[in-house]
């Protein structure tokens, strides 16, 4: 019953910060210079009739205030308008979501399953030649710059004809057998996959370490080995226990990412996700595409927060104690 | 002396990567004229014609017979089509995966750019200009089996076109004074279209694509707001029903576009087999230049366009590789230096041009000395990478308008400085420029920031009109807010920029070149200002845009169109720069390759066959 009452409270707590973040993208994108219409203006055959019906069309013609409440009206009623043009927000947002989820739920699975194990590894075998080693490796995945590393990647592809040349599936796709297109796909995530894979893992692997090395060093822990405890409780029953604290907050912003963080990488790798339609509306002021994506980011943030908060109120009892 | 070795093998590790970055990217004189000679070895095959079988008009291609079967796979650069709606469009490349789904009734052939029949048999234009009678074919069907008649072409004119439903720009581009052609069925067959005045432009309006009546009849009768989601990219393919060699088989988001043949196409090879030989045509959807390039070089796409810098690695390539490399000559692109010639006030009762800069800018010895500062050639080497041409004329270098008579010339700044002193400038000790009335020459110059061809024009421009004493204040500005200085607050001095044209219609340019063009750049007026007085050389363009529109044959067009590119070229308001040549690349697999500068590689797709 708390915890209902909680999410309430935190939901109700999103409203304002949702209209403040709306107001100031919708005012930031259309005080830019960025003229939807410039395009048109400059092409010889369009003619002045067709510039104002688009103008009319987009509405452009009045104030910015107008068009503000407009989109709001339409948003709350969960209509997302249709973009510059005019194909439906929801349509085009569907057509990307899977293909951005696929790619960053790989992803994140993977980091996680290797990286939490490797960083309680490496803080156990603390400054052994193993720890050492994942040091080095863990600090080249964190220094190389994702973009440099997917252009490196691709060269790769082109050279050896190994791996496709980006996108996410074959030309000949639809006429294969379930499992021709199972592996196609796979053959296709691969090098987006370990480009996000090596860095995120990297930060987390770090993360883990840290935290374990905390707790280890921490006088209960010495408490429970004086105690006569066998290691095994002590680590996975009393250490790890308290080191995972900071990764469910992290696990809130992994969530929020799942839409927006792989945009990047998305774009070298020519994939058919959420961050290349992005990219391409905000150039183009395709408000109502922008202002979607945007309110979709701020919402996943929020909701990332709120279930890691509720799951630290789960793990910790602290929390729940002071709530 | 480990650490010695290990500083050796870095250095030589980096060397070699700087060396690899470096080598080729030189510019290199004579690659245009190598690649030139590709173009001449092709022999185009003769031009496709009608022929009767059992009552069926089939249009006979005469290229050599091929194998059936493979795939040509080519790509669009962007965000792919926003719809598969032919009289939707408004991007280009919807247009162009549109119009492969479906023919018009006539097409542009594609190295003499006259128009010749497709859908239709055979059409015939009055002795008055007035109306185009169009036969169509007897027995061919759209792709669902429905026969292809006049029923259709009154349909796509009246219900569609005239009616404003879709992309207006065909319907605005044929409103003569006020008024729309007209289009009525003389038998199951034949259609009669008539402009209410001689209108010579309409012929090309002809190509626009036939949609099947019994398909959009009930879209259109919705109204514009239905209309303009029909057959959006998000319509099954099934519901397509085309009249084009290809139809769409799937599109899928960001990644391609597949079509499969149309088995029941109306063009044959001279066995008389139904056309295309390809199973089926692939675009991939591709973000930018450089991935088009990296999936050129892994195979996944089989041609490609090739820009500057580039063309001479695949040059280089070549001779060991798989695919040929063809030079189309000079693409429809006009880049342009133009003055502000405005010497109006705006609605503060400020001039939008200084008043002492008015007196240059009006000034054609001013306007003619910075055109003869300007070495063209030194940037189509530069910056072009050798792969341009100079460009000294209003209507591209491609078009079958172009005033052939105006010759070329080289930098000349002897000429430029004695048609300053004829206008009274003069140079002091430092080699500065003055007017007559002891103002310092100098003005700002703008381009859209982040087009690098464009800024490096500017530079080079820069330096060539400050060997004159001019002082130039180059400034690449961001896009939009060099469009708004163009056709809204008009504040500018001088700029660089480019229009693509029409290398068939020059009336597509009136907007540009007529005084009361919405696109009139270097004197654009505004509403308040639209009968303010014109200049002499406009006075005639204007003329001179109204008679070639009204003339019918193309011998008389030419005259006019003629006399506007010589006056341009005389008065300079606008001075060209140059015209880049189009490179493509095409895999050697494929045969009946006859690319045009006017139609491109895709031009005759239905003949092309693979060996493989």
């Amino acid at each position: 019953m708390e915890i209902l009452k909680y999410i309430f409270k935190r939901i109700l707590q999103t409203i304002p910060l949702l209209i403040i973040v709306s107001l100031i993208s919708f005012f930031i994108i259309r005080l830019s210079p960025v003229d939807p219409l410039a395009e048109l203006r400059l092409n010889p055959s369009v003619s002045k009739e067709t510039l104002e019906k688009e103008s009319h069309r987009l509405g452009l013609d009045k104030p910015i205030i107008v068009q503000y409440g407009k989109w709001a009206k339409s948003f709350i009623k969960g209509d997302l308008g249709i973009t510059s043009n005019g194909e439906k927000v929801s349509v085009k947002l569907k057509e990307r979501i899977p293909n951005t989820l696929l790619l960053t739920v790989v992803v994140i699975f993977l980091t996680w399953v290797v990286g939490i194990p490797l960083g309680i590894l490496a803080a156990l075998e603390w400054k052994t030649y193993f720890d050492r080693l994942l040091t080095v490796l863990t600090s080249i995945g964190m220094a190389i710059p994702s973009f440099f590393f997917a252009v490196l990647l691709l060269i790769f592809a082109v050279k050896t004809g190994w791996f496709p040349v980006g996108g996410l599936t074959s030309a000949n796709f639809t006429d294969m057998g379930l499992w021709a297109q199972i592996k196609d796909i796979v053959h296709h995530l691969f090098l987006p996959v370990i480009v996000l894979f090596t860095l995120s893992l990297a930060g987390l692997q770090r993360q883990m370490r840290a935290n374990m090395l905390d707790v280890l060093d921490s006088d209960y822990i010495r408490f429970a080995r004086a105690k006569g405890l066998s290691e095994f409780k002590v680590i996975y029953k009393h250490a790890l226990r308290n080191a995972v604290n900071p990764l469910i907050t992290l696990l809130g912003f992994e969530f929020a990412g799942l839409l927006s963080g792989a945009a990047l990488t998305e774009y070298v790798f020519q994939y058919p996700g959420l961050g290349r339609l992005i990219l391409e509306a905000v150039l183009k002021s395709d408000i109502n595409l922008v202002m979607a994506s945007l309110m979709m980011g701020a919402i996943m943030l929020i909701v990332g927060n709120l279930i890691a908060d509720i799951l630290l109120i789960i793990t910790d009892p602290r929390i729940r104690v002071k709530s | 002396m480990k650490r010695v070795i290990y500083a050796i093998l870095i250095f030589v590790l980096i060397f070699g990567f700087i060396k690899a970055c470096i080598r080729r990217d030189t510019a290199d004189a004579d690659l245009a004229k190598s690649t030139n000679t590709k173009s001449n070895e092709l022999i185009f095959p003769q031009d496709q014609k009608t022929v009767t079988i059992e009552g069926i008009d089939y249009l006979q291609s005469q290229a050599p017979i091929g194998n059936f079967g493979g795939t040509f796979t080519a790509s669009t650069i962007g965000e792919g089509p926003k719809t598969f709606n032919p009289f939707n469009t408004k991007d280009n490349i919807s247009s162009i995966l549109s119009e492969i789904m479906y023919d018009g009734l006539l097409t542009t052939h594609p190295v003499t750019g006259q128009p010749i029949p497709k859908l239709a048999k055979s059409f015939s234009i009055s002795d008055d200009g007035k109306s185009y009678n169009v036969k169509l074919r007897h027995g061919i069907k759209w792709s669902d089996g429905k026969p292809i008649t006049a029923d259709d072409v009154v349909f796509t004119w009246r219900e569609i076109i005239l009616a404003g439903l879709g992309n207006t720009s065909i319907r605005d581009s044929i409103i003569i004074d006020g008024e729309l052609p007209t289009v009525e069925k003389i038998d199951d067959y034949t259609v009669k279209f008539t402009t209410p005045k001689p209108f010579a432009p309409f012929v090309r309006m002809l190509s626009t694509p036939i949609a099947p009546k019994h398909i959009f009849e009930s879209a259109a009768k919705k109204g514009s707001q239905y209309f303009d989601t029909f057959l959006s990219t998000n319509t099954k393919p099934e519901d397509f029903v085309t009249s084009g060699a290809f139809k769409l088989k799937e599109y899928i988001p960001a990644q391609r576009v597949v079509y499969e043949r149309n088995p029941d196409y109306y063009i044959i090879n001279k066995n008389g087999e139904k056309l295309p030989y390809l199973d089926r045509l692939v675009y991939l959807i591709v973000g930018d230049l450089n991935n088009e390039v990296l999936k050129f070089e892994a195979k996944e796409l089989d041609t490609i366009n090739l820009q500057g810098a580039k063309v001479a690695r695949y040059k280089a390539m070549e001779p060991h590789s798989d695919f040929t490399i063809y030079n189309l000559g000079p693409n429809t692109g006009t880049l342009y230096l133009a003055m502000n010639l405005n010497n109006r006030k705006n609605d503060k009762g400020k001039f939008y041009v200084s008043p002492e800069k008015q007196i240059w800018f009006n000034d054609v010895n001013f306007r003619k000395a910075i055109d003869y500062a300007i070495d063209r050639k030194n940037m189509v080497l530069n910056i072009a990478n050798g792969i341009g041409e100079p460009l000294f004329t209003a209507e591209s270098l491609n078009s079958i308008f172009l005033n052939k008579d105006l010759q070329p010339y080289d930098k000349d700044l002897n000429k430029s400085r004695e048609l300053l002193e004829k206008s009274g400038f003069y140079w002091d000790k430092k080699g500065r420029l003055f007017d007559r009335f002891k103002n310092r020459v100098e003005f700002d110059m703008l381009t859209n920031a982040g087009n690098t061809e464009r800024e490096a024009i500017g530079v080079m421009i820069k330096q060539d009109l400050e060997d004159l004493g001019m002082k130039v204040n180059f400034k690449p500005i961001e896009f939009n807010s060099l469009v708004n200085k163009l056709v809204n607050t008009l504040d500018w001095d001088m700029i660089i920029m480019g229009f693509t044209g029409s290398p068939l219609e020059p009336n597509g340019g009136k907007n540009v070149m007529m005084s009361d063009g919405t696109l009139h750049v270097y004197n654009m007026r505004t509403e308040k200002d639209k009968n303010s007085p014109r200049y002499d050389f406009e006075k005639k363009i204007d003329e001179l845009f109204v008679k070639g529109a009204l003339a019918t044959k193309f011998e008389e067009r030419k005259k006019y169109y003629d006399e506007y590119q010589k006056i341009i070229y005389e008065e300079k308001p606008f001075i060209y720069i140059y015209s880049p040549t189009i490179i493509v690349a095409v895999r050697n697999k494929f045969k009946n390759i006859f690319p045009t500068s006017l139609g491109g590689v895709m031009h005759n797709i239905e003949e092309i066959y693979t060996e493989e």
